[in-house]
């Protein structure tokens, strides 16, 4: 047998080098699927609109639903007239309650106030409540 | 100690073993029709065997489907009261058949056959058998069966109209099989599959070529979309084969390039 | 001074590793003729990693339930992003961790490497085998698929043979007179609570008797030498042996590595081979499927019992087969190792390969 001129630790040092090369491609290999199987999935209703029943929003009263993976709100403010808002607060994301004595929104979470038209009345809410647009379809309410 | 441990152990063992898998298997529900027809002879005897064959016993159709009557009680299996109905008369099969199969049904009374019901014209069991029905085929078209009763050479000429679109709805069912043996979730184009050969083999019982012609190219264009979802499918396989070979590389390089590593000690170790 | 010395210092001073590190595992010496079959335990303890891995990662979306849990792995398999990647991993992995298993306890027989005081490693690693053969049975379950159900109702059948108690175990077992919904709770508590806690406090003790004891001299070449047995305890020091790092980590990780390649070459190239077609229909009670099978590494007692006249037969003929093979330490006491001074047993081990796959082949055609 030959004598092998390259030493055991020299091999050794280039055997290294290559098996970090192919260690991280197996890492991009194992990571990229991890990463993509955990990824919130993208279910398509962003771009949706929803469809509320108009018997289920009475004037005077507020109806809570999801909109786009958030909740919101419904409400008939005049007869025929409806108004959509998020019902996330935007203080601290607690979701508003509607007092129908006030006619006022009420976050229970550090008392912010809204009014009906989204702005805030009192408390620590720095905006508004985001105005969802509404349109009407013979019975239903459509929302975005 | 050890003694226990030993105890412990056996025990565990039986036990697991006692999960172990036994031939045992679940008996089948059998109807009081099949348990007292299954063992008369002849006549009476014979449907319940074709039937075991058939068509209709593998999609979980049985004989009170069919007959009605109480398959229940014993005493009341073959009551009117509970609906039995019987066997039909000649003319009364279509009706039988059509309170399930309506589309069928509707085409064939349209058609020659159906218009010469009365007068002895073909009707379902004449063509598809009664109780060993089988799933229909273009085999169902033959000279035997077309000439008792008229020649052959225009339902000749109907078959060779569907026999290559037929040809094809096979072929998209066996790719439709190879990829639900994978995983892939493939119903929703079974049934759209499911669909079209339904509709298509309804066009044949008006016996009309220009109606099968018409038919012909709706199947057709919808044989090519389910086409275009099994290639991306496939795309998607041959994708996931190549990515995975890459994978099966680099690891059998890692391991190599390891093993050339453990020799680079081996040599130390010696000297 | 570089970040990874600076932080290899800050835990040395406050515990040591660098002093555990020297004496665990750089200054861990094997015996020098160890083979490759010494690395089965390393690839054994990856494979059960992969396991608890994809495992956490499946539990993100099944729903253990039985009108859902179907429609959730398909949802798996067909809708998230390489789901199906993540299951096969998870239910191939558990085939090659039996085969590994398989290989692992044969080596060791081979080499008769529970001897020398070891029987608590065999014992240890004995009901680590059938605990994996539980975890098997309870995965199996999971899916909530024809093969899932129907297997399932036959392997709970068996303890039915059982007099006296055996049809209350029967009903113990499924929770109910039937599979359902009931059993598919408990076993999915088992598969993914109850058994892997156990398997890890297994595997724990299966490691701390490998080193305690030291691990075994493979019993071959001129130069073996049986163990001597002192009266008091001994741990089997090898002076002039390898490190275990660097020197045969390198080994331990070549095989791993081709053990994945392995378990990814059947994933891409033979999905279907542990997958029938029932595997993908949905459960339903009241269709028996034809020709149901268990698993390949339950064939052999599946055939067992069909092959004696009474079930409780053929169920004690496997109970004693197992519990011999528990007590093997125990029942085989001479102190000779080498396989070509074992005629005997070498004969038997053959022979009883054959017979496993012999019965498994038959179990699978008949």
């Amino acid at each position: 047998m030959e004598p092998n001129l390259v030493s055991p630790s020299q091999r050794r040092n280039f055997l290294m080098i290559m098996l970090g090369g192919v260690g991280s491609l197996l890492a991009v290999a194992a990571g990229w699927p991890l990463v993509r199987f955990l990824m919130p999935s993208d279910t398509g209703d962003a771009a949706s609109q929803v469809a509320i029943d108009r018997t289920l929003v009475t004037p005077g009263t507020a109806h809570l639903f999801q909109f786009q993976g958030r909740p919101a709100v419904v409400l008939q403010t005049a007869p025929g007239e409806f108004v959509a808002l998020s019902a996330v607060c935007t203080h601290l994301g607690c979701i508003v309650q509607w007092q129908e004595e006030e006619s006022q929104f009420l976050c229970p979470c550090h008392a912010g106030r809204f009014s009906t038209d989204g702005s805030v009345i009192s408390g620590p809410p720095p905006k508004p409540l985001e105005i969802l647009p509404v349109t009407l379809d013979g019975d239903q309410v459509l929302v975005g | 100690m050890i003694r226990q441990t030993i105890l412990c152990c056996g025990f565990l063992v039986v036990l697991v073993c006692g999960l172990l898998v036994s031939p045992a298997a679940a008996q089948q529900d059998e109807t009081v029709c099949i348990q007292c027809h299954g063992g008369l002879p002849d006549a009476l005897g014979v449907p319940v065997g074709e039937w075991r064959q058939s068509l209709h016993a593998d999609n979980g159709i049985s004989c009170h489907d069919c007959h009605g009557g109480d398959p229940t009680d014993f005493a009341m299996a073959m009551s009117p009261e509970r609906g039995f109905l019987g066997a039909p008369d000649y003319t009364a099969v279509p009706e039988f058949c059509g309170r399930c199969h309506v589309g069928v049904l509707g085409d064939y009374q349209e058609s020659a056959h159906g218009q010469a019901l009365q007068a002895g014209g073909a009707q379902c069991v004449m063509c598809h058998g009664n109780h060993a029905v089988q799933k229909a085929s273009l085999d169902l078209i033959n000279p035997e069966s077309c000439a008792r009763c008229h020649d052959y050479e225009r339902a000749d000429k109907i078959k060779g109209i569907l026999a290559d679109t037929d040809g094809k709805i096979i072929a998209m069912e066996e790719e439709l099989a190879r990829l639900g043996k994978l995983g892939m979730a493939v119903e929703a184009f079974e049934g759209q599959l499911f669909d079209l050969r339904n509709r298509f083999h309804r066009a044949f019982h008006t016996v009309k070529e220009a109606r099968v012609r018409e038919q012909t190219g709706e199947v057709l264009a919808g044989l090519e979309t389910l086409r275009a979802g099994v290639d991306e499918i496939d795309a998607g396989l041959g994708q996931r084969k190549l990515w995975g070979g890459v994978a099966i590389a680099l690891l059998v390089l890692a391991g190599i390039l390891f093993l050339q590593m453990r020799k680079t000690y081996e040599e130390d170790e010696k000297g | 001074m570089s970040p990874l010395k600076m932080l290899v210092d800050f835990l040395d001073v406050r515990l040591g590793v660098r002093d555990i590190f020297a004496k665990e595992v750089s200054g861990y010496l094997l015996p020098r003729r160890v083979n490759a079959w010494y690395t089965l335990g390393a690839v054994l303890l990856t494979l059960f990693g992969l396991q608890i891995f994809t495992g956490i990662l499946l539990l993100v979306y099944y729903v253990p339930h039985a009108d859902l849990a179907f429609a959730s792995v398909q949802a798996i398999v067909n809708d998230v992003p390489f789901g199906w990647l993540i299951r096969m991993l998870h239910a191939v992995g558990a085939n090659v961790i039996v085969i590994a298993l398989l290989l692992h306890m044969l080596s060791v027989l081979f080499m008769a490497a529970y001897k020398g005081r070891r029987e608590f490693t065999w014992l240890s690693g004995f009901v680590l085998f059938n605990l994996t053969m539980g975890l098997c049975l309870t995965g199996y379950l999971l899916p909530w698929s024809q093969l899932s159900f129907w297997a399932t109702t036959v392997a709970t059948d068996t303890p039915g043979a059982i007099p006296v108690v055996g049809d209350f175990l029967v009903e113990f077992l499924r929770g109910g007179a039937t599979v359902g919904n009931q059993t598919l709770g408990r076993f999915f508590a088992l598969h993914v609570v109850g058994m892997p806690l156990i398997l890890l406090g297994l595997i724990g003790f299966h490691l701390f008797c490998v080193k305690r004891r030291g691990i075994s001299t493979p019993p071959f070449g001129e130069d073996y030498l049986a163990d001597e047995l002192l009266p008091f305890f001994e741990h089997e020091e090898h002076p002039a042996g390898i490190p275990f790092f660097p020197n045969y980590v390198v080994k331990d990780a070549a095989v791993i590595c081709f053990f994945l390649a392995f378990l990814l070459a059947i994933i891409f190239y033979l999905p279907g081979l542990f997958f029938p077609p029932s595997a993908f229909e949905p459960a339903d009670p009241f269709v028996t499927p034809p020709g149901i099978k268990p698993e390949w590494y339950f064939l052999w007692a599946y055939q067992t019992l069909k092959i004696f006249p009474s079930e409780i037969i053929g169920l004690g003929v496997q109970g004693a087969f197992m519990t011999f093979l528990a007590l093997l330490p125990f029942i085989d006491r001479g102190r000779e190792r080498r396989p070509a001074k074992r005629p005997v047993f070498v004969t038997c081990y053959v022979l009883g390969i054959l017979l496993f796959v012999a019965i498994s082949i038959w179990g699978h055609y008949s």
